[in-house]
Order: structure tokens, then sequence, then C-alpha cells
């Protein structure tokens, strides 16, 4: 039953993205590792790990559209749920540094050395194993939006209620993480990484492995997307979207089927988080900010939510273009991306992929009526009234 | 632009009574008291041969040894005249000279590496001299001792309360058991009632540490326990180490007794500081009752509306500074309505521009408005830079003054009293008014309203004009507070969508209530939590408190606002 | 009542009130297993109400409300009650636009309603038949792959109609079913509904009196929020106070 369902999910589209995906994070690190430096095609060190980051970010914009593009629940907090798994990564990560730190304390990070910290606070127990990061990765992003959403669903929480108080709830968390006494780096976060699995993070090689990771972490959570919005649970999530009292009188207890969907996106994103932290060195409270967790919409919306090849290059092109601007352009930036949000709602409401995918059914459609109309198979002259 | 909120940009706030323009040029305190004292000295100094026999004495200051000093000392003190007090003053710092090209008396304080000279008695400023040109004249512990006592003398006996009043609380501060004497000799000649309490309450703290008997001992604690004041609590417990056993359950139930006292006047305090964030919230949120809660318009640029109120408050100032200083005291007046107007119209663009093509989809409109807040952020930040810009306090809302156990600061009160008349105008428009009408029927029918012949469109842009215009007027109040820069608006929006959605959306009421109930829980859960934990419990409380009241705590039909 | 046959529906003295407005008020009603009753009354008699409460939208302030015997309604949700066999036809037809006119009947089938169970459901070669079948029953074969929001009014509503049949419910509550329908496609409705109760309980409100002439049920009047009269068209018709409250003089 299960591999049926999986079966499901490869359609056509749904090979070609991972047969893409693969293909990435083959060439990829192969260009990067083999090609000799100066190569035209030879990817350069530092485009690895922004490339990584990048697949990390179309990760998270997936997760959200899960919610927001098929069940209709926009999320303004998603990036708590990255954050969260960015943490759990880092802590590994913090405890691998063992006494190659400035205070080279064996157990204890440089920050809680520095903070009169005697012994490690019991939350960052486990986390110099690898395995039990990876859990709490998963864990931590699942059990809270799990609890966050039992309660919101259950009460009938809709709309911009709903998407008022996932801000609230990454702005809490915000302000917490700021804190010392929490025990997380206040303020810098968590930093100064070594290695990971015993691979130092600044080699080529480990930056190639993570990337490639990305990029197969993010084709498991699109085959795994896949196989939900193309199941009859999709089908109820779309309608849930779309009319959940009537939804509700067919019998279908909605809060679960929103609960899930929350609970997996969170999950998603959490992973997306862990693979985030290692590429670009540091984890801090400024990922909780609720700025950040509006970005991601944004870039769901511009690539097209409600599709699942959308937010993948919605996440790619905004953040391509952000690290373009502000490279060229610093101060025109959020310029930019003020001006994308107001022109995206307004004129372009399903995305890039979105508006690609109605052209195309149009175009299609047009063809079927003119070889109807006149029974040949000439393409249509465009009609000045279309 | 991750990571764009800074650290705890909440803390960075404003302290209450910030320097500004004006009150740099006030000066210090103890240079006032020296100030009045002068002038009181010249309103009772009448004979000019009287005068003249105080100047003598003066000039004898410098002469022979330590106890013709302390007798000329005495001598001073005995004339009765005003003056004299500053005078020994000086000469107890120390700080008295006699200038040696002339022999005159003079006060010196240090001015960099030379004395700025005043003259003892009267206070006229005669320029600076080195250190070489000037005599010490030399005071010993017994001197210091005598010149404490004649000041006292002086203080305690002159004609005019206010002057009794300030030494009797010095001695209660000082608790000199040498001064007990000439205190009881006062209070026997004391008529005034507050200065005679204030005289019986420095005799009793004197009192307490002395040798006194247990009758009058115990009498004085539970003279010292009426006051009830800090100062009281620490001369309790600093005498209950040292206090015969007989008396320390006296002084046990005083401490126990002003604690009580103190932290009732603690819970008032908590409460007006709670008024005062509360009126903030009210200022921020309730153009957004106006915009999310009456027309279902979520705004995320509410925030940069208000953040534009306080940048036209800075743009007036600024013209009022280079042209027309006078006015200064004026400026907020003249923001006012031209931040309404400017923001207003800016409400109204947006809404022409982009929120009426999204009727309906309001989490497509939550998004626009994010874009639009970011665009105003950056443009601002453009215009005026990203440093915060200085808006000062006109001089009626610098300062602060004492109700009861309160210390209240004038900016908070005017910003308290001006939140509730906007809330009342407000109230007052919605209910009374032609538009306010309107604007209420097309929230409750647009259809209905439209085949009436209400304009509904034109009347939607008048409901988002009014909301941000709202936005702008608490943009000038918050000039006030808050420091004036591009992410000012970023730090209020969340807490305003707390608030409306708290008080229930479509409710005015709901909105004061709100605003005012988190503000005074955030300032007492603050002593306890802290600032930062405070917040994260009250976003957590609200959190939960949505899965309970989905509509709040006044909760009314509004149109559309749940998608 | 009758304790070894219990009737399928039973309402005791329900009363409801939003906001101070007694929408229902001491309201008693009882459905029968394979019954076809018809509800008419005037605007704001409380019809949209009692399906409200019947499907658990809203609580009722007191009364009774039991399904089958036993079933107290009032405990339950939307849900719950729906997975019971009670299934409802809103006034506005509201189909899922987005799906296609299969979709829509596949989700509306019965079959088990849990998350997973719908992630890895695949539908058997009976379901399909069933399906279909229904397809035909509502004349939609043609138009299965097509999205619902592309239907016209009156298809929408016989899709709505075709979901009630895929739900399989033993008691269908059916709210302005012809509302927008041509006289045509009104009168096929009423074969349809008649045919349809012949397996299980129909309660359909509606204001148009052909069709309910043509459907020959059982026709019960509120007003005000409780029962005014009940019988056959022609008693109720001739009821001075239902010509008083309702039908006009």
């Amino acid at each position: 039953m299960i591999t049926r369902t999986l079966l499901r999910a490869f359609d056509g589209k749904t090979s070609l993205v991972v047969a893409i995906l693969i293909t990435i994070a083959i060439a990829v690190p192969a260009s990067n590792l083999y090609l000799p430096v100066g190569h035209p095609l030879r990817v350069p060190n530092h485009f690895v790990p922004l490339l990584g980051k990048y697949l990390t970010y179309a990760m998270l914009a997936l997760a959200l559209d899960l919610v927001w593009g098929y069940c209709g629940i926009l999320s303004l907090g998603h990036g708590a749920f990255f954050a969260l798994g960015g943490y759990a990564m880092g802590m590994y990560l913090m405890r691998q540094i063992g006494d190659r730190g400035v205070y080279a304390n064996p157990i204890l990070p440089d920050f809680m050395v520095f903070l009169n910290y005697q012994e490690l606070p019991w939350f960052w127990y486990g986390f110099d194993m690898f395995w039990f990061a990876a859990i709490m990765v998963v864990l931590v992003p699942g059990l809270l939006a799990f609890v966050f959403g039992w309660f919101a669903f259950r009460s009938r929480v809709t709309g911009v209620y709903l998407s008022i108080i996932t801000q609230a709830m990454t702005y809490a968390l915000l302000l917490a993480f700021f804190r010392n006494d929490m025990g997380f780096g206040g303020n810098n976060g968590l930093t100064d990484f070594k290695d990971i699995l015993g691979a130092p993070l600044q080699a080529g090689s480990t930056r190639a492995a993570l990337f490639a990771a990305s990029a197969i972490a993010l084709a498991l959570s699109f085959i795994v997307c896949s196989a939900i919005v193309r199941s009859k649970l999709g089908k109820v999530l779309v309608a849930v979207r779309d009319a959940e009292s009537r939804t509700r009188f067919l019998g279908y207890r909605v809060d679960n089927y929103k609960l899930f969907a929350f609970t997996a996106s969170a999950v998603i994103a959490g992973i997306a988080g862990a693979l985030y932290v290692p590429q670009v060195g540091i984890i801090n409270p400024g990922e909780f900010a609720p700025a950040n967790s509006i970005e991601i919409v944004i870039w769901t919306a511009v690539g097209g939510r409600g599709t699942l090849v959308g937010p993948i290059v919605g996440a790619v092109l905004v953040n391509a273009g952000k690290s373009w601007f502000t490279g060229v352009f610093p101060e025109f930036w959020l310029f930019a991306l003020g001006g994308l949000f107001v022109a995206v709602t307004l004129f372009l409401p399903k995305g890039i992929v979105g508006a690609l995918a109605q052209g195309w059914t149009a175009l299609k459609a047009r063809r079927v009526s003119a070889r109807a109309e006149d029974g040949s198979d000439a393409a249509p002259e465009p009609s000045p009234a279309e | 632009m991750r990571g764009r909120w800074p650290a705890g940009q909440k803390g960075a706030r404003k302290s209450e009574n910030i320097p500004s323009a004006v009150d740099t040029k006030t000066m210090h305190p103890t240079c006032l008291i020296r100030t009045l004292l002068v002038a009181l000295a010249l309103l009772f100094t009448t004979s000019s041969a009287f005068a003249q026999d105080v100047e003598a004495l003066v000039n004898a200051l410098p002469e022979g040894g330590y106890s013709d000093r302390e007798k000329v000392i005495f001598d001073l003190a005995a004339t009765g005249d005003e003056r004299v007090a500053g005078l020994l003053d000086a000469l107890g710092e120390g700080d008295l000279y006699v200038r040696e090209e002339d022999g005159r008396v003079v006060a010196g304080k240090r001015a960099g590496r030379d004395y700025a000279l005043t003259d003892a008695l009267t206070g006229e400023e005669l320029g600076t001299a080195p250190s070489s040109a000037l005599e010490k004249i030399r005071v010993n512990n017994r001197l210091r001792r005598a010149v404490r006592s004649a000041i006292g003398q002086l203080t305690l006996m002159s004609p005019s309360p206010p002057v009794r009043l300030r030494a009797a609380r010095s001695l209660l501060r000082n608790a000199d058991p040498d001064s007990l004497e000439l205190l009881g000799t006062a209070l026997a000649a004391e008529t005034d009632p507050q200065v005679k309490k204030m005289m019986e309450t420095a005799r009793a703290a004197i009192i307490i540490k002395t040798d006194a008997g247990i009758e009058e001992k115990a009498a004085a604690i539970d003279l010292l326990a009426a006051r009830g004041d800090r100062e009281a609590l620490a001369m309790l417990t600093g005498a209950h180490s040292s206090a015969a056993p007989e008396l320390q359950p006296v002084i046990e139930r005083g401490i126990a007794g002003i604690e009580r006292k103190l932290a009732m006047w603690d819970g008032l305090q908590n409460v007006w500081y709670g008024l005062s964030l509360g009126s903030v919230l009210l200022l921020a949120a309730i153009g957004l009752a106006i915009t999310f809660g009456v027309m279902g318009v979520i705004n995320m640029a509410h925030g940069e509306i208000v953040m534009l109120g306080a940048y036209t408050t800075f743009a007036v100032q600024q013209v009022i500074r280079t042209s027309f200083p006078g006015l200064f005291d004026y400026s907020l007046a003249i923001a006012l309505p031209l931040a309404f107007l400017v923001t207003a119209l800016v409400g109204i663009a947006i809404e022409r521009g982009i929120i009426r093509w999204l009727y309906g989809r309001p989490l497509e409109t939550l998004l626009a408005t994010w874009g639009l807040s970011l665009f105003l952020q950056q443009t601002v930040r453009t215009i005026f830079g990203p440093n915060n810009r200085e808006v000062g306090n006109p001089s009626w809302m610098s300062g602060a003054f004492d109700l009861a156990g309160l210390s209240i600061t004038w900016n908070r009160l005017w910003i308290i009293v001006f939140a509730l008349v906007v809330f009342a105008v407000l109230l007052a428009v919605l209910n009374r008014t032609p538009l306010g009408l309107q604007m209420r029927a097309v929230t409750q029918n647009r259809r209905m309203a439209s085949s009436m012949g209400i304009r509904t469109p034109w009347v939607d842009a008048m409901t988002f004009g009014l909301g941000s215009g709202i936005a702008g007027m608490a943009g000038v109040a918050l000039s006030q507070i808050d420091n004036v820069s591009p992410n000012l608006g970023q730090s209020y929006i969340i807490d305003s969508f707390m608030v409306v959605v708290f008080g229930g959306v479509g409710n005015l009421w709901g909105t004061l209530v709100g605003a005012l109930t988190l503000g005074v829980a955030n300032k007492f859960l603050e002593p306890y939590a802290g600032a930062v934990l405070a917040k994260i419990f009250i976003l957590v409380f609200i959190i939960l408190f949505i899965q309970r009241r989905p509509r709040g705590l006044f909760a009314l039909k509004g149109r559309a606002v749940d998608a | 009542m009758d304790q070894n046959h219990p009737p399928l529906l039973y309402l005791d003295g329900v009363s409801v009130s939003f906001d101070g407005f007694k929408a229902i008020n001491n309201l008693s009603l009882i459905v029968q297993h394979g019954e076809l009753q018809a509800i008419i009354g005037p605007n704001g008699a409380g019809k949209t109400t009692m399906m409200d409460i019947i499907t658990g939208k809203t609580r009722p302030d007191e009364g009774e409300v039991f399904f089958a015997g036993d079933v107290d309604l009032t405990r339950l949700d939307e849900a719950a009650i729906a997975e019971l066999g009670i299934g409802r036809k809103f006034q506005k037809p509201t189909v899922f636009e987005s799906h296609t006119v299969w979709d829509n009947l596949e989700l509306a089938l019965k079959k088990p309603r849990d998350v997973f169970s719908a992630w890895f459901y695949h539908p058997s070669e009976e379901d399909v038949g069933r399906l279909e079948d229904i397809l035909a029953t509502i004349r939609l074969t043609e138009r299965r792959e097509e999205l619902a929001a592309n239907l016209s009014h009156g298809q929408k509503q016989w899709l709505e109609i075709g979901m009630l049949l895929a739900q399989d419910p033993k008691l269908l509550l059916v709210d302005e079913p012809v509302a927008g329908m041509t006289d045509a496609e009104t009168v096929e409705t009423a074969k349809l509904l008649r045919e349809i109760a012949k397996s299980r309980s129909v309660v359909v409100v509606e204001h148009d009196m052909s069709f309910i002439r043509d459907l020959a049920a059982r026709v019960t009047v509120l007003a005000e929020g409780s029962v005014l009269a009940q019988g056959s068209l022609d008693h109720v018709s001739a009821d001075p106070r239902v010509i008083e409250s309702y039908l006009g003089r």
C-alpha cells in the first residue's frame, strides 16, 4: 500500500525534478573537486556552500508550501522550525569542538565558560552524538508544531488569526533565544564550528558532501510532498483549503489533517535548518526574526504556491537576486524585496510556475478548440481579442 | 535582511528624562538651592548696616587661629543672615579662599587648571584665578562640627518655613547626635505643623541612635515607622541589630509596616507604569483597530505609518530649530495635524493603490502591505539616514513630579491623556458623524450600503485614511518617548496586533481594555521575570487566549475578518 | 417513544438563541426510517439553524437530539456526526471547486476518514464502479474530469447530491436543492430524491411548492423556531395559521 502511494508520487514531473536534483547533487561537487582551478565549468569554492544554502532555503519554501499552498494555513512562523532544526545541529557541532575552543574546556562550549557555567545544562546532554542530534533535528520542530497546532487547530483558529499567532510564536522564541541564560549562546548564537562527523567543515570535500546531502534531502522532501499531495490525503488538504466546513460535514476531522500537514512541514523545515547551519557556519537568534519567516512566504509566492516546483524555483530565484543585489546595490535590496511582495500579490497571484502552467493550459485549450472548430491540425492564429 | 531585528531592541528605549535642548540649560540642583538661598537672603536682609557687620565678620574669618575662627563662625551664625549658610557650607567643604591681591574672601571651585571664583557672600562671579593667587582658609574637624551646627542653627531657626523644612530633612538624613540639642530648641519654637513633623521625625531618627530610654526609643521607632518610606526602613533596619532585646519586636513591627506600605506603593507605581505602557500600546493599536477591526484589512505597514508620523515631528522640529526657535514649545501642536494629514494621505494612497485590489483576500493583503512596510522603511532610511534622529521634548513634556509616593513623568502623563483623548474623539467620529455612520453601514452590509447610495469605495478610502492618520498622530506621541529610527514601526506592529486580537476585532472598547490590560500585566510581570521574559509570557498567554476565545475579549461580527 | 423501533432522528424541546434572539424555540421533530419529509417555513423560521443543530455546527441551549435511538448528537462534532451517517447538502452549493468532479465524489465516498488511511488509499474496482454509478445517476459522466468550478449552478447542486449519495448516509438533510434550477431539472431532482428515499430517510427544506408537491412527502411547517403544523401538503395548506404566517392571504 505504501509502495503504491510512493509509486504514485513518481509521475512524470516528479521524476524529472528528482532526476535534475540528483544530477546537481553529483555534478556540482564533482566539478568543484575534480576540475582544475580556472576551468570554465568549475564551480568555485565559495559557490558550493552558497548553492547549498539556496537548496536548504528551497526545502524550507517547499515545507511552507505544503501548509500554505495546499492547506491554506499561512504560517508566519516557519523560520522558527528552521531555526530550531539549525540549533539542534549547531549544538552537535558545538560539542564536536571539544577542547579546541578558545578556553580549551573539553565539555563546555566557549560561551558557557565565558558566562561562568559550571556544568553542562541538561538539555545539552546527548548532543555529542550525531544520531541523537539528528533525532532532535526532527523531534524538536515536529513537537513544537504538533503542540502548537493541536491547540490552534482544535480551537479552530484560522486565517489571519492563525498567521498572527504563528508570528507571535516565532517572536517569543526570538526574544527567548536572545537571552544569555537560555543556554544557547544568547545574542551570538552558536558558531566557530570545527568539524562534522569527524570531517573538517572547511575542507572542500566536506562542503561538497554537505551540498550533495542538501540536494538529496530536497529531492526526498519533494518525493514525500508529492506522495502527500497526489494522494487522497492531499485532496482532503486542498478541500480544507477551499471549503473547510464542507470538509467537516463530509466526516473528515479537519484538525487532524491540518495537524499532520503542519507537523510534517515543520519537520522538513527543521531538516533544512540542520543542513543550513554547517554550510553557513553559524546559527543565531536572528533566524527567529518574524521578518525572516515572512520572507519565506514571498519565496513561495514568487515561485507559485500550490505547485511543488514553484517554491523551489522561487527560493532559488529570490535568494540569487538577493545575493546579487546586496553585492551590487545594497541599499536597493529592500526596495526590490518590498516591490516584489506588492507586485506578486497584485499581478502574479499564482506565481511564476502557476502562471506558466495556466498559460500552457490556455494554449492547449485554444489548440483543442481551434482543432474542433476548423477540423484542421494547424496552430491557431492568436486573435486580437485575446 | 536576515537578522535585521537587533538584540534587545526593546531595551534601548530612551530614558525617561533625557536631557534635551531645553533642559541642558537648567542648572545642577545644588547650584539651584544656592541661588535660592541667595535670593532668600536678599529678601530678608534689609539693613545695610547689618550687612556691613556680616561683611566685617567674613573678612575676619581668615585671621587668627582655629579657635578665633570658631568664634567668628558662631558670630556669623548669630547674625541670622541667610547668606551666611552658603558661605559656611563652602567653608565646611574647604572651598573658601583669600584672594592674595586684595585680601577678599572668595569661594573657589576648580575649573580646569584654575579656580572659578565667586563672592563668598553674594555669589557674584569674580572670574578665575590660578591656585598660586589664592590662599585656602583651613578648617579642622572641630571647625567642621562648628560649621555644621552653625548652619543647623541658622537654618533651623530661619524665619522661612521651607528653609527650616529643608534643614530638618537634612538632619533626618544625617541623624547627627550632636544636633539633638539644637533640634530640641528649634522644635520648641516651631509653629508650622509640616516643619514640626519633619523635625520630630528627625529627632526620632537621632534618638534611636543615642542611648535614650526604652520608652523614648519605642516612641521614636513608631514615629519613624509612621513615615513609611525607604529611608525610614533603612534607619530601622540599621537600628535593629544593635537595639535592646525589648525593642526588637517594636522595630520588627515597624519594618513590617513600612514594607507593607512600600509594597502597596510599588504596586501603584507598577499600575502607573502599566497604564503608561498601555496607553502607548493603545495609541499604536487604535489606528489598527480601525483598519483591521472595522475594515478587516491586515495592514502590516501600520507600524511604518506610525514611524512616518514620528519623522513628521522630527521634520517640523528641524524647521522650527533653524527658523523659528521661539516656537519650540508649540512644535508638537504644529506636528500633530501635519502628521495626521501626511499619514492620512499616505494611507489613502495605499488603499487606492494596493489594498482595494485585494479585498476579500486577507492573506494577500498581509503580504502586500508587508512589502510596503519594507519599502517605506528603506525610503525613510534613504532620506533621513539609518540612525536615530533626535526629537526634543518641549518644556511642558519634560521632568517629573511626585504624587504622594509616586514619581510621575510629564511626558508619560501627557501621553496617557493624549491616548484617551484620541480614543474619545475616535468613538465620537464613529458614533456621531455621517462618515462614522457610513463606515458602520459599509462594515455591516456592503451591498446594502452601496445600493443605498453610499459610495463604498470613498468610504473605504476615508476609513483607511482615518486609521492611518491616527497612526501618524501616535507617531508624534511616540517620538517623545522612543527612539525615532526607521525601525520604530517594527517594534510596535506585533504588539499592536496582539492588542487588537486580544481585545476583540471590530470593537474599540476591546482595544482600550486590551491595551491597558496587556500594559499593566507586562509591568507586573517584569519585576518577577525581567522585561524579556515578561514579554514572552504575555505572547504565550495571548497565543493560549486566542485558542480559548478566537474572537478576542469583546467579539463583534465584522466583515471578512476570517479567511 | 417506542423503545423497540426508535425513530431515526428525534428532537425534543430544542431551543437555541443568538444574542437574545430565539432562533429555535422548543422545537420537537421526529424523522422515521425511510421517510421523506419536507420542511417549509418563512425566512427566519429556523430551518437552517435546525440543520446546524442536527449536524453539530450549533449546540442547542436546551433540549434533546437523538439519532437512531440512543446517540446523543449534542455531544458530537460535525465530523463524528457525518461518520454516523448524516449527510448534508448546503443551501449554497458547496463543492470543492479546484477538484475534478470525480475527485469530489471520491472524497465523499464512504471510507475510513483518518489521515493515514487517506494517504495510502487506492480506489478498489468496487469503489470505481460505485462512483461511476453515481456519476450516471447525477448525469455528470461526461464531465468527470472537469473541475467542479466549471460546472453550471444546477450541475453543482447535482454534484452535491451525488456526494451525499457517495457518503451513503442513513439520513440526508437537503437544504433548498432546486434553487436556481430550471423546471425540467426541478422535476428530475424530485424524482431523484424520491428514488433515494426508498433506501434511506431524507429531510428536504424547500420553498418551491410545486417541487414539494412532486415529492409527495409529509410536510412540516416551521415558524418562529417551532413546529406550526404537520401533515400532507393539502392538509397544511388548509391550516389557517400556516396561511397566516407563510402562504399569505
